[in-house]
């Protein structure tokens, strides 16, 4: 499991990850700043500092093992969080395959045919469903 | 965990189980988050979690009680990963270029100073705010009603700006692009267009402040455009260039994104989808209800005030007729005073549940030039969602 992640990890770059845990999460850690006394510009960007700096959390789920997760997480992930997939309902997979190849034609993802039909096996085990006929494809501009 | 903790633990397991450990809302390793997730972003408050890379977050209802959404509240929605999350304001500046006889580079300083403020209350609305209550349901982000707020927005009409810089006879669009980048360089940048007319409103504006606080980063700080009655998709955040053309703008953003069938609320079938597409542009009629509290049990005889909002595209809102029986009855509920043509407009009803049981609560909307809420729609989008809203509640 470990180094199936590792990838993943190196891509989001250790210092987000640890930026992440040094965001405070409780209000009263923010009040007073006292996780890291760099977060203070970004916790009161309203100061006279010209420069206005966030941080941003992560708070990325880690999916479960399947066939396909290693494309899954190295062809997805790298642009976008995996919340993209589990906040879809369930979806046949003409529906995600038809995601998986907008990501690639349309956005220019960089993976193969083949590669693009492991990633549908793994994102129809996640959160598929049977087909019923009628598939809605993807769109733009969600 | 304190800090020490933290770094013994880190060393003695993977990074990746740490971020979880981290996280507000930790999960445990190799399972999959929740229907619904509350994550705070910076200088956000407790927000729905629709995705964290890039940020897409949902405003909860109860906050469309304020007429003015606060800046803490608003809904986020960016499309590509690079997000800007720092912005120097001593070197930052608006470049205003293309077809004009006086290219500017304005700092957000020289907007202020320079220019005569101008303030307009006017909602902001995502393209696909109510996804999911699309049937068949439809890929993309899944809102419920919460991507959509209402603020006053403070700063400059892009008007005076293109006046400014002179543009030269014969333009016909304007782009907009903000700092946010495509993580592949295969990707589109996000930009976006209107034509000059619509660019030299007047009511068009480039926002400095947002409910007179400068807009969160996450939000677009430093300047956002303001395109009142017209869908989000628009409203360019970290707006950095305007570009003036004397063609029509072309992108994937405008060409394949961002589209609606031409029937009356985008509406299309999903067994023979509209051959004809245009661009998504000024917001439909609808209403959001904001009381009661769908999951707290209503008293018979017991009055309460139903409430809710509705906006248009700046026709402004004539009437909300709402029933309390599933649609067989409608009374007009009190309106609010306008506070602005591009403002939503608040809407009430005294209600007295005379017995015990279930009641489907509905409003409709209608404006000023007689358009209403749609009975059903569907699209491939998921665009536009103006359904006259249902809500169910127990009266004990």
């Amino acid at each position: 499991m470990i180094p199936k992640t590792k990838s993943l990890v190196l891509s989001l770059g250790l210092a987000a990850v640890l930026a992440s845990c040094g965001y405070p999460s409780s209000s009263k850690e923010q009040d007073h700043g006292i996780a890291n006394g760099k977060m203070e510009s970004m916790l009161h960007p309203r100061s006279d500092s010209p420069v206005h700096t966030i941080v941003m959390p992560h708070d990325e789920p880690l999916f479960p093992p399947g066939p396909g997760r290693d494309e899954f997480v190295t062809a997805c992930v790298v642009c976008h969080s995996p919340r993209y997939i589990t906040m879809q309902p369930r979806f046949s997979r003409a529906t995600w395959l038809s995601e998986v190849e907008k990501m690639k034609d349309v956005y220019g993802a960089h993976i193969s045919d083949e590669q693009a039909q492991r990633i549908t096996d793994y994102l129809v085990s996640i959160n598929g469903k049977a087909s019923t006929g009628q598939a809605p494809k993807g769109t733009y501009g969600e | 965990m304190n800090r020490r903790g933290f770094l013994q633990f880190m060393g003695a397991t993977s990074v990746v189980a740490l971020t979880a450990s981290c996280n507000r809302s930790s999960f445990v390793m190799g399972t999959l988050p929740g229907p619904t997730d509350f994550a705070r972003f910076p200088e956000k408050t407790e927000m729905i979690l629709l995705t964290d890379r890039p940020p897409q977050l949902e405003t909860p209802i109860h906050y469309f009680r304020q007429d003015l959404t606060p800046n803490e509240a608003f809904f986020v929605r960016w499309h590509l990963e690079g997000i800007p999350t720092s912005v120097d304001l001593r070197t930052f500046r608006l470049n205003v270029s293309g077809h004009v006889r006086q290219p500017l580079q304005l700092s957000v300083d020289e907007l202020r100073s320079k220019f005569d403020p101008i303030s307009i209350i006017a909602v902001n609305q995502c393209s696909g705010n109510s996804r999911s209550f699309f049937e068949p349901r439809v890929p993309g982000g899944q809102w419920k009603h919460g991507a959509v707020g209402n603020a006053r927005w403070t700063g400059v009409s892009l008007k005076s700006i293109l006046d400014r810089a002179q543009v030269k006879a014969g333009a016909v669009d304007v782009s907009f692009n903000g700092l946010d980048a495509p993580p592949l360089p295969s990707m589109a940048d996000f930009v976006k267009a209107l034509s000059i007319d619509h660019a030299r409103d007047g009511d068009v504006m480039i926002a400095y402040a947002m409910n007179d606080q400068p807009l969160p980063m996450v939000n677009g700080f430093p300047l956002r455009l303001v395109v009142p009655g017209w869908y989000g998709t628009y409203w360019v955040k970290a707006l950095s260039d305007i570009t003036v053309l004397p063609q029509v703008f072309s992108n994937f953003w405008t060409d394949k994104a961002y589209r609606i069938p031409t029937a009356p609320n985008g509406t299309e079938s999903p067994k023979e989808l509209a051959k004809d597409t245009i661009p998504i542009n000024r917001f439909n009629v609808r209403s959001i209800f904001v009381r009661p509290d769908t999951d707290k049990m209503l008293h018979s005889g017991a009055p309460i005030e139903v409430e809710g909002v509705a906006f248009d595209s700046g026709y402004g809102i004539r009437r909300v007729e709402v029933s309390t029986d599933g649609g067989a009855a409608w009374v007009d509920a009190r309106l609010d005073p306008e506070i602005g043509k591009y403002s939503w407009r608040r809407w009430r009803l005294l209600w007295t549940p005379r017995r015990r049981g279930q009641y489907r609560l509905m409003a409709r909307a209608t404006n000023a030039v007689g358009d209403t809420q749609s009975k059903e729609q569907w699209n491939r989008s998921g665009f536009m969602w103006n359904v006259i809203q249902q809500v169910d509640v127990k009266v004990g």
